[in-house]
């Protein structure tokens, strides 16, 4: 025997058993990501956005008419998309991202599923409840406010990305206020108004990517 | 060294204890407030202050009641869940880290902890909140020629936003986790907002406990100028607030009772804790609860005055009195006077009052001067609030009459800075109301059309555009009794009468005109 033989790499071993364990293991890889990212949580979270944005058109929280209209949904509709971006934070930080090549497509998958499933919550419990905007207005903030909580993970950490969403949130007060008209305020926009859908989706777009390849910050949030 | 030496330097080692507790605990504030988070966060609400509170200020008549207005409301907005949010993010870090154990074993007790974490955070806060005010006083100093800063809403702003931060510390140090400041600074928002939305309800006759709320609409003009506003209200929000405060305050001290999740636990921390600090802890809760149900049910008894929203229980008689000035005036013929608070705008009502007082001159019921009077609104806005038997609309009045307007009328209300009201908009808005004073009931809200043909030929008379009244209908039938071509025919014939024509079938009509008994056709 010499030496030669032992550096040889062997053959990459075939994948033992069946591939319903193969499925199982994916399973359980999937489930383990969502919980240490905290999405059972977060699923809770959105319901009770939805629970208190059905309260508040129920019990008049909000204003009928007016350039004020839009006030309390979009708070609310902030909530359900910080609760998204606030599961972007991972809890084993740097050494997480040597474990594999599957990270990339568990958090696509993760924020795509959450901002998803923050939509569909959010629409059906506004059903039948006489929401301004509709559902195509709830669908856009919520996708464009995700999509700027994305971005600011990448600096802030996950756990801080709300504060930028928040920020901009207040900003669109003003706007709506104001009566601005400018895409990029798509709050204030009508529902089918393309340049605010492209504004959205553009930051959602450029939020997912990012956050995609590189994850959110892990250090910024962790020392504070 | 003598036996005595150690018994002399003892009680100076006592004395000398406090004084070093106290540096040691500065020491840890001052280490707080160099690692604060809020720093972070310092360049958006500078931002958001400058878009959202001083742009919105700068576009406000140069009042100090109406600028400072926007504290309550739109710097709350900004501040308040970015307070609480972060607070709640301060307040969870030792949750977060997972490092309640290994603190508990150190000298200092939890609410030493707390108190650190939260004056850090709040030192941040509050010198930004007073850096921002300091700089919408300073902006408003440059354009206000009546008055001073109202310090009132400084101290409601201040005790809101420490109450917004409190919150969110509490839930932080009570619930800790990623989800808590997130949420409490969209919960915080939110109640801004319900209050907001509340507060715009309050009418007098229902209850007014909405009131607490100190996110309401912009007051009117004249708010502030010829009475005070009362403090009432403000008092009743900072107990409210205060007792908030002072309740989570007693919350926290209390905290390591809440922390077991068992009988037996609760027992056992609650031997540890001091029973000095659960005696403090509770008294500090129900002192903070008693005051918050105290200024609940002193809201509760407001009612309008001409001071504003007047609460009996705190009331001083003595604000119900009005403030001495003396009005700026302009003009010779036909005198114009504001109240100094509003001299900025003297130039503008007197340009678009002169022509039109020289039109109608020498008529019966003429004015031959015109004065700013009080609304007398007290603190009242947008809301169409009024006190009964106040000034509501301008009219004219008196021997000889005297034209008393308000700041608020509805065509071209002192609003807005002084270079809005140049325009010749605003200032035919002006001569209509004017006009309708002298030719028609100004508490009516619309005119026949024989009165809207001589108000439009007086105007265009002048060489200002024609007014707009707008076509009511009623019974697809226009209730002015003519279709608007009808009265702009009628309007152009009249004006083409000579001055003196129209001068002499005014001074035999004009009764009958205000009366609303001519009719189109009897107009020359």
């Amino acid at each position: 025997m010499t030496t030669a033989e032992v550096r040889t790499p062997s053959a990459t071993p075939a994948p033992s058993g069946p591939r319903s364990w193969r499925g199982a293991a994916g399973a359980r890889l999937i489930w383990l990501h969502l919980r240490s990212r905290r999405v059972p949580t977060a699923v809770l979270t959105i319901a009770v956005c939805g629970g208190v944005l059905r309260a508040a058109l129920h019990w008049n929280w909000t204003f009928h008419s007016g350039l004020l209209v839009q006030e309390v949904p979009m708070i609310i509709e902030a909530g359900a998309a910080a609760a998204v971006v606030v599961t972007t934070h991972s809890p084993f930080g740097e050494p997480e991202r040597t474990a594999g090549r599957w990270l990339p497509y568990l958090r696509l998958g993760t924020t795509l599923l959450l901002t998803g499933l923050a939509i569909a919550v959010l629409e059906l419990t506004v059903a039948g409840a006489s929401l301004n905007g509709g559902i195509l207005v709830l669908a856009r903030n919520i996708i464009g406010f995700t999509g700027i909580g994305l971005l600011s993970s990448l600096v802030t950490g996950g756990l801080l990305a709300w504060v930028l969403p928040m920020g901009y949130v207040a900003f669109a007060e003003y706007a709506l206020n104001e009566a601005w008209v400018s895409p990029w305020t798509w709050p204030v926009r009508p529902p089918a108004d393309r340049g605010a859908w492209l504004c959205a989706g553009l930051a959602f777009a450029v939020g997912l990517a990012a956050f995609t390849a590189r994850g959110a910050r892990t250090r910024l949030s962790d020392n504070s | 060294m003598t036996a005595t030496a150690p018994l002399d330097r003892a009680p100076r080692a006592r004395a000398a204890a406090p004084l070093a507790r106290s540096g040691r605990w500065a020491r840890v504030l001052r280490l707080e407030i160099r690692r604060s988070t809020v720093l972070w966060a310092i360049p958006l609400l500078a931002a958001l202050f400058f878009f959202d509170t001083f742009r919105t200020a700068d576009g406000f008549a140069p009042i100090w009641t109406v600028r400072s207005s926007v504290i309550n409301t739109n710097m709350i907005e900004d501040f308040g869940p970015f307070a609480a949010g972060l607070a709640a993010w301060v307040g969870s870090r030792e949750g977060r880290r997972r490092t309640g154990d290994l603190l508990t074993t150190t000298v200092r007790p939890a609410w030493v902890r707390h108190a650190a974490a939260l004056g850090g955070t709040l030192f941040w806060l509050l010198l930004t909140f007073l850096l921002a005010v300091a700089a919408l006083y300073v902006d408003t100093a440059r354009q206000a020629t009546w008055g001073g800063p109202p310090m009132w809403p400084v101290v409601v702003g201040v005790v809101e936003v420490t109450t917004f931060a409190v919150i969110g510390f509490a839930a932080g140090a009570l619930v800790p986790g990623r989800f808590t400041a997130p949420l409490a600074a969209i919960a915080t928002f939110l109640l801004a907002y319900v209050g907001f939305h509340a507060a715009l309800q309050v009418r007098p006759g229902t209850p007014t406990y909405a009131l607490l709320s100190p996110s309401t609409s912009v007051p009117l003009g004249d708010v502030g100028v010829f009475y005070h506003v009362a403090p009432d209200l403000a008092i009743a929000q900072v107990m409210f607030m205060g007792g908030i405060c002072v309740a989570l305050a007693g919350l926290l001290v209390l905290a390591p009772l809440f922390q077991v999740s068992y009988l037996r636990g609760f027992f056992s921390v609650a031997g540890r804790v001091s029973r000095w600090l659960c005696a403090a802890g509770v008294a500090l809760l129900v002192a903070g609860v008693a005051a918050a149900a105290t200024a609940f049910a002193l809201t509760g008894t407001a009612r309008l005055g001409v001071s504003g929203w007047d609460i009996p229980a705190l009331h001083d008689a003595a604000s119900d009195q009005p403030i001495p000035y003396t009005p700026d005036c302009a003009g010779t013929s036909f005198t114009v006077c504001l109240h100094p608070a509003f001299s900025p705008y003297l130039s503008s009502v007197a340009t678009a009052l002169q022509p039109v007082a020289a039109e109608v001159a020498g008529l019966p019921g003429a004015a031959v001067r015109a004065e700013q009077v009080t609304g007398g609104y007290g603190s009242v806005s947008l809301q169409g609030l009024r006190l009964p038997g106040a000034s509501q609309v301008s009219d004219i009045a008196g021997t000889p009459p005297v034209y008393d307007f308000v700041s608020d009328n509805g065509l071209a209300p002192l609003w807005g800075t002084p270079a809005i009201a140049g325009g010749g908009f605003w200032q035919s808005g002006f001569q209509q109301e004017f006009l309708i004073a002298f030719a028609a009931n100004p508490a009516s809200f619309s005119q026949t059309a024989a009165q809207q043909a001589v108000i439009t030929a007086l105007m265009v008379a002048v060489g200002s555009p024609a007014p707009q009244f707008g076509e009511d209908m009623t019974n697809g039938q226009p209730t002015a009794g003519a279709t608007p071509a009808q009265i702009a025919a009628a309007a152009q014939r009249f004006e083409s009468l000579s001055p003196a024509a129209r001068h002499a079938w005014l001074a035999a009509n004009l009764p009958a005109l205000r009366a609303g008994h001519i009719t189109l056709a009897q107009l020359p």
